[in-house]
């Protein structure tokens, strides 16, 4: 049975059932409900199809090569390489996929009428298609044919809803920054390919020994700008707060969720496979740079009060934590620590799978949220609690987890994470200690603002009262959207109960490395949940904190209905209001709850504040009628970076621009003086 | 073949671009093109001698019908349609586009370019006059103002390298010769109509007056 679901027949059916759902999808465009359940059929059943290959494949180790036909192109090979590390990407890709698809049957019925769902389907599928290809293709040539899939899908996805323009000019920074970093992969592919004459990532593989140390260290730096666009990693995020919002909500949480997470398993595959063994420059580079978009990604997400554009930013977050782990291990193998190292690779795998989930079931409640209040802004909610009740909770849930507060899955990969920063901090030399130091730093102080901005985010959109009418118009989503919801919400939950099994499989994909060949664990799991690290380093329970949870609640219940309901009359009446009518005015706004952590990092943020006053006698200006404060954020990397980078391109462009004469000529000359200086050149 | 044959057919392609180089009138440039072409199907169907296969000689057929007959035929409808008598004037003149036929030509012979022309010893010099070939096509296009110039040089830019991979035994299938052939029939094609258009909207061929094409 397991021979015949991890066979080369079963994974061409697998991808086979995306490409179905694709054409399917634009066949049937005319007509949107058959559209929509052709595309959700198909993709859900892609999805628990590719959970069980990659579920079999992880459990039983048994990979997955081959060949899936021979081009006549030499150096593109159609070639497949499902090792324990693929199926993990597999795994999440089809798992969020999964509730995604479920939660799109209901979502997209709103653009019943404005866009064509099949077309929706179609860029859907293909892009499944091709963050499949990344991750399982055996070489480069075909890796870069998945990632452009990917990239072009995605893009055609951002852009669907094409009459904001907003949305269209997200498109095209992404387009921008996706060719970018592709340009920077295809040259370190180029440049293994001149070394190791192959782009089989196994014969680069078993070549690496021929290429110069120098040109390792130019593919590492070309790796790292174009993975990191695609992760999203500080200063190269620009495009990710902007594009991940503009998409339809389940296609949020799936870019958001997994597809910048291809930038992470590539990553992972050169730097801690292909690559390795690697300076410790590398992975204290990567540290830093965790360690940036760590703490930059959740203070940017503060001063957010659109609340995709909040969640886009705690993925910035979030892959800063991800390369926190990354890097130390990187440092670890180098320093030739292989057990610290495979802990902190299995930190990082451990919250690349639960980002992947609490991010997703974020998105899709922003969604939820945003199809009823029609506005982004979150200053326009409050009060959905009563409207929405259970979107409310798995909110709730999210929020938990991603401010890593246990027992959800959060806190125990950043509690992994920070083992391994705390291990860096007590065995390693004063230089690294520091950087080590300053990261775990950041990690702490990005845990606590992740808490006050969904502090924030929950408030402000559930409690209180509606601030706008559409907000107290508001009804609870449909079942599909809710049974979406609803199961990330509970596999939240079940991952930071479970963590001990989890973290014993991640560590198995982590050992399945030629680097951690037979290397002794310092991850030690037991059978009631607790995972203890070294000898008596720590140690963590999610089963332990579920009880110690449950107990307090349960006993701050009972007592506090014994000490204050005891022998007393209940009388509802309404809330002291000082005389005056309560209004939504009254409550905190987003802005508000944001502006004393804004204005301590106002160095860093640079933030503007208008303030607006009208008086109700402008000649007297005594009593004010009206008065708001209106708190901006300069964005720093696009003042300092990036706009005087488009200066020197135009600039440089424009002199350039000087050989465009017009003249036929002139040009067929510049090829003939080309011709023959290259020619002169390679001869 | 005959060896003589053989390097008076590739002196042919050199001589006629030389020649094309010079010529004041069109029509003289546009039957220069046609002898290139016919000493190439000559070269062609030595190939169809030596090899007997009977594909070549459909190529050469096609040849001879394509650019012998067909494309001189059109440039001579062009010359007489639009009253292109005498060709556009060069950027260079005559003795300094002499010198740098002549420096363009060195080049191909030098010691630097032993590498390609060098492909096969044998044929190194007949490698190198069809290397020369191909630069003094690029170059027509280069020093001529006139659209049909450009036409020319870019249809002798093709003869010079099938000239070259003749002899430096990189001839392709002749299914892709035959591929190539259709594809410079339907490129006249396309060609009359687009100059047609081009005239009736600048009132001349000469690519200076088609400045307003600049964005």
């Amino acid at each position: 049975m397991f021979e015949l679901m991890v066979s080369p027949m079963s994974f061409i059916l697998f991808l086979t059932l995306y490409f179905v759902g694709a054409i399917g999808s634009l066949w049937v465009k005319n007509n949107n409900t058959l559209a929509n359940i052709w595309s959700s059929a198909f993709s859900i059943a892609g999805s628990l199809w590719g959970l069980g290959l990659s579920l079999v494949i992880i459990l039983t180790g048994q990979t997955l090569s081959f060949v899936a036909q021979q081009t006549s192109f030499s150096l593109l090979s159609l070639s497949f390489d499902v090792d324990l590390l693929s199926a993990f990407f597999v795994f999440l890709i089809s798992l969020i996929g999964l509730f995604c698809s479920i939660y799109g049957i209901g979502y997209v019925k709103h653009y019943y009428g404005q866009y064509s769902i099949g077309v929706l389907g179609f860029y859907y599928h293909l892009f499944i298609l091709g963050l499949l290809l990344v991750v399982t293709a055996g070489s480069g040539i075909f890796f870069l044919i998945g990632w452009e899939i990917m990239s072009v899908a995605s893009y055609f996805l951002i852009v669907y809803d094409r009459k904001e323009r907003e949305n269209v000019q997200a498109g095209f920074l992404y387009l921008v920054m996706t060719y970018a970093g592709t340009a920077c992969i295809l040259v370190a592919f180029l440049l293994l390919y001149q070394f190791t004459g192959s782009f089989d990532f196994d014969v680069i593989r078993d070549s690496l020994a021929l290429i110069p140390a120098s040109t390792k260290n130019i593919i590492f730096i070309l790796a790292l700008v174009g993975f990191g666009v695609k992760a999203g990693i500080v200063p190269l995020h620009i495009w990710l707060p902007a594009a991940h919002p503009a998409a339809p909500s389940h296609i949020s949480a799936f870019l958001s969720g997994v597809m910048i997470k291809a930038g992470i398993f590539m990553m992972i595959r050169l730097f801690m496979d292909l690559l390795q063994p690697v300076p410790v420059w590398w992975g204290l580079t990567i540290l830093l740079i965790g360690a940036a978009s760590s703490l930059l990604g959740v203070l940017y997400a503060l001063t957010e009060h659109d609340l995709k554009r909040l969640l886009a930013y705690h993925s910035i977050e979030n892959i800063g934590i991800i390369l926190l782990g990354l890097g130390s291990a990187l440092i670890f193998a180098s320093l030739d620590l292989l057990p610290l190292s495979l802990l902190s690779l299995t930190a990082a795998l451990f919250h690349t799978l639960n980002h992947a989930i609490f991010k997703s079931l974020l998105f899709l409640c922003a969604g939820s949220v945003i199809q009823q209040v029609h506005t982004r802004n979150m200053e326009e909610y409050g009060g959905l609690i009563k409207m929405m009740p259970q979107t409310a909770l798995f909110f709730l849930i999210g929020s938990a987890a991603i401010s890593a507060l246990p027992p959800f899955n959060g806190f125990f990969s950043e509690w992994l994470t920070f083992q391994s920063l705390f291990q860096g901090i007590v065995l390693l030399d004063s230089s690294v200690r520091w950087v080590f130091i300053l990261a775990a730093g950041a990690l702490a102080f990005t845990g606590g603002l992740a808490l006050a901005c969904f502090v924030k985010a929950f408030g402000v959109t559930f409690l209180a009262r509606p601030r706008s009418a559409e907000a107290a118009c508001a009804k609870e989503s449909s079942w599909s959207l809710l049974v979406g919801m609803g199961s990330l919400a509970a596999l939240s939950f079940l991952l930071g109960i479970f963590s001990g099994h989890a973290v014993f499989v991640l560590q198995n994909i982590g050992r399945s490395f030629r680097l951690f060949q037979g290397v002794p664990t310092t991850i030690a799991v037991f059978g009631n949940q607790t995972i203890s690290i070294g000898k008596e380093f720590a140690s963590v329970s999610g089963l332990a904190f579920l009880g110690v949870l449950a107990s307090v609640c349960i006993g701050v219940l009972f007592a506090v209905r014994w000490t204050i309901y005891r022998q007393q009359k209940v009388q509802l009446g309404s809330t002291w209001d000082c005389g005056v009518d309560l209004n939504a005015r009254m409550e905190i706004t987003a802005t508000g709850f944001a502006r004393s952590i804004v204005l301590i990092f106002k160095g860093l943020l640079k933030p503007s504040v208008q303030q607006k006053i009208e008086y109700d006698d402008g000649a007297i200006r005594y009593a004010p009628k009206l008065k708001a404060v209106i708190l901006g954020t300069q964005d720093v990397y696009q003042t300092y970076l990036y706009q005087p980078m488009c200066r020197v391109t135009n600039a440089l462009s424009a002199r350039v621009k000087n050989i465009q004469s017009g003249n036929v000529n002139i040009y067929i000359s510049y090829i003939l003086v080309a011709l023959i200086i290259t020619l002169l050149f390679i001869l | 073949m005959n060896h003589a044959l053989i390097q008076f057919f590739v002196a042919v392609v050199f001589g006629t671009m030389i020649f094309s180089h010079l010529t004041k009138k069109n029509f003289g440039a546009s039957m220069a093109y046609g002898v290139q072409s016919l000493a190439v199907a000559a070269l062609l169907f030595g190939s169809f001698l030596e090899t007997q296969n009977k594909l070549i000689l459909i190529v050469v057929i096609c040849a001879l019908i394509v650019k012998v007959v067909m494309a001189p035929l059109f440039f001579s409808r062009l010359i007489r349609k639009h009253a292109l008598m005498f060709s556009a004037s060069t950027y260079l003149n005559t003795p300094l586009t002499l010198i740098a036929i002549a420096i363009l030509t060195f080049i191909a012979h030098s010691q630097k370019f032993a590498a390609v022309t060098g492909i096969v010893p044998a044929n190194q010099a007949l490698l190198s006059l069809a290397l020369a070939a191909m630069f003094l096509s690029l170059f027509l296009i280069v020093n001529r103002k006139g659209a049909l110039s450009h036409i020319i040089g870019i249809l002798s830019l093709e003869n010079s390298i099938v000239v070259f991979t003749i002899f430096a035994g990189l001839e392709q299938s002749p299914a892709l010769q035959l591929g190539i052939l259709f594809n410079i029939f339907i490129w006249l094609m396309i060609a009359q109509v687009f100059i047609s258009m081009l005239y009736k909207h600048f009132g001349s061929l000469n690519i200076t007056s088609m400045q307003s094409l600049k964005g």
